[in-house]
């Protein structure tokens, strides 16, 4: 158990650093731009503008610059925006992370349950019908991006069954109910849920050749328990072991998907403040996105020893 | 591939079949050719290659021609895709879209293959602090949402610093700039486990500089496995192109990209469908095409590894 502790630590200090090395990386990127963020605000006169500069700091030197962000970003404070003034960035992105993070999280559902379910399924019934459905939709799914999903599901439940669904997912003006949630959370897991699949029926076939769950057939075990509890938890293994890149994956979609539905998270605030040049939350998204990657590992390694105790740390 | 030792003739007959020797290739085509879905994925890219060669020296119209007839329209006899909102030939400019696919899937596995291999040689090659550097950054990397960084890239070269015209080249090498850790890696691995070879060792002992040992060596025995990862990178970096060009941080308005067209048709969805409808089935069928061959390679390289 201190074991773990000591290297959820660990794992934590180098999540840190690492969020630190990716968004100073863009930072320095953002920095080398000329000009500055103010250059459309041609009726400003000349004191203001350097009266704005000089309060976001932005008149000295760039090293100087960095040192304050660094500074801020150790104590959890990303800046302000720049086309927003006054709008302090931490708060806004924790806001709009709980968004992302809800259908992200949906979607990983999606992607674990659906997966898990078509891979077994397909492993039990190998070579039938149901196992050829399964493998065949597996195999084209993972290759159809997620946007394409999300155009194809709006096309779908927005226009040809707009009677059944009257847009209730996609035109009401505010986000929050939960109607609005599977179409894009489906968009988002089905291309990864398909790869589960695969990965599950393919270590699912494996493992139900062994010779321990012959042994718990033997024993009489009920299907279900030999199964779930045999089979299925030595299969799982190199399932957990993608749920890294997976994550990382969902995250990069759901710039896209935002985008698509209209959802105000992280995703929508990226691409809508890179077309607008606002800077400060460009980076502060990315900070934000290294660390949840970052996160999302550590729980996967976390997760890995309940599933194989032979792996400890 | 083992050498038969030439035996003195032996008294008794023995039947003594010889194993065929055949090269990894012919090994490998042989395997494939029972993988239909790898085969229909082929038959796909070949498809791709043909239209987008035919794009270079004629499309049924020009691929940024407009009003061509009037917008919107859906298919018919004249325009088989229909026409988009600004009234372009569709077919056109999927044709066009194929040649974009292909320079940007194709660069991009190409410069990902000449940064990750030397790379990952020397990492698994020489180890202690080559190897420490370079997998620092693999595993820094590995833990980024990269594709990201890649999009940022893009921006801040060719919108902000104009260092490079927005389009294919810049795209290719942001994608390869963030993804070169994947071959890297794969690379490094099949260095490691090579280098303490028999046959790198007698090489090594008859003489044979450290760049030979690596590049005629270790290389070419690590050549199954670097095709695969090759072959997965495109459908990769084809799929961040379309994903840029949707956002509309991809290439610019009138290059024929099927993620910029899809996302030009997504907004007449409701009452023009063929115009979203023909980029994205384009790009899937491609990426799926890809991916199916990638797979198919994997299993006829690595047999062992059956999945």
């Amino acid at each position: 158990m201190r074991g773990t502790l000591l290297y959820i630590g660990q794992r934590l200090v180098l999540i840190a650093i690492t969020t630190i090395l990716v968004s100073s990386t863009v930072f320095l990127l953002l920095h080398q731009i000329p000009g500055n963020a103010f250059l459309n605000e041609t009726r400003m006169s000349p004191q203001a503008l350097a009266a704005l500069l000089h309060a976001y700091g932005l008149d000295r030197p760039v090293s100087q610059q960095y040192i304050s962000w660094v500074g801020g970003v150790l104590h959890g404070d990303l800046g302000e925006s720049f086309v927003n003034r006054g709008v302090k960035i931490t708060p806004l992105l924790i806001r709009e992370t709980q968004v992302s993070a809800t259908v992200g999280f949906f979607a990983l559902i999606v992607t674990i349950g659906l997966g898990l379910l078509l891979g077994v399924i397909a492993a039990l019934r190998q070579n039938t019908w149901v196992d050829y459905i399964a493998s065949t939709t597996s195999v084209i799914g993972y290759s159809i991006p997620s946007f394409v999903l999300a155009i194809f599901g709006l096309l779908i439940f927005g226009h040809y069954l707009y009677i059944w669904t009257s847009g209730s997912f996609y035109y009401s003006p505010g986000w929050g109910t939960i109607e609005q949630i599977p179409v894009p959370a489906l968009a988002l897991g089905l291309p990864y849920a398909s790869y589960v699949a695969r990965l599950t029926r393919a270590s699912m076939l494996e493992t139900i050749r062994t010779d321990y769950v012959r042994t718990a057939w033997a024993k009489g075990l009920k299907a279900r328990v030999v199964v779930v509890r045999h089979a299925l938890r030595n299969a799982l293994i190199p399932v957990v072991t993608i749920l890294g890149p997976l994550t990382t994956g969902i995250i990069t979609g759901s710039v896209v998907i935002e985008n698509i539905f209209g959802i105000p998270g992280l995703g929508k605030e990226f691409v809508t403040s890179i077309l607008a040049r606002d800077y400060n939350i460009v980076i502060g998204v990315f900070t934000f996105y290294a660390a949840l990657v970052g996160l999302a590992n550590l729980a996967v390694d976390v997760v890995y020893p309940v599933l194989d105790p032979r792996i400890r740390y | 591939m083992a050498q038969a030792a030439p035996l003195a003739t032996p008294e008794v007959e023995l039947t003594y079949e010889m194993p065929e020797q055949v090269t990894l290739f012919t090994d490998a085509w042989r395997r494939i050719r029972r993988n239909r879905l790898a085969l229909l994925g082929g038959v796909i890219i070949l498809l791709l290659f043909i239209v987008a060669l035919i794009s270079i020296v004629w499309t049924p119209y020009p691929t940024w021609l407009q009003a061509v007839g009037p917008t919107y329209s859906p298919p018919s006899m004249q325009h088989p895709l229909g026409l988009d909102a600004a009234g372009r030939d569709i077919l056109s400019r999927i044709m066009g879209g194929a040649l974009i696919t292909i320079e940007v899937g194709v660069g991009s596995a190409i410069i990902v293959s000449l940064i990750g291999i030397p790379l990952g040689l020397m990492a698994g090659f020489y180890r202690g602090r080559v190897d420490t550097i370079i997998s620092f950054f693999i595993n820094i990397w590995y833990g980024i949402p990269d594709l990201l960084v890649a999009l940022i890239l893009v921006f801040v070269l060719s919108d902000a610093l104009h260092l490079i015209p927005r389009g294919v080249f810049v795209i290719v090498l942001a994608f390869s700039l963030t993804r070169w850790m994947d071959v890297a890696r794969l690379v490094r691995g099949q260095s490691l486990s090579l280098r303490e070879r028999e046959f790198v060792e007698a090489a090594r002992m008859s003489g044979a500089r450290d760049f030979s040992l690596l590049f005629r060596h270790i290389f070419p025995n690590a050549l199954g496995p670097i095709i695969v990862q090759a072959t997965f990178a495109i459908p990769a970096a084809v799929l961040f192109e379309a994903f840029l060009s949707f956002l509309g941080l991809g290439l610019p308005s009138p290059t024929p990209s099927w993620g910029a067209m899809a996302a030009e048709g997504y907004h007449g969805m409701d009452f023009a469908p063929h115009i979203v409808l023909a980029p994205t089935i384009a790009l899937s069928l491609t990426l799926m095409a890809f991916n199916w061959l990638g797979d198919g390679l994997r299993d006829a390289f690595d047999p062992r590894m059956k999945r």
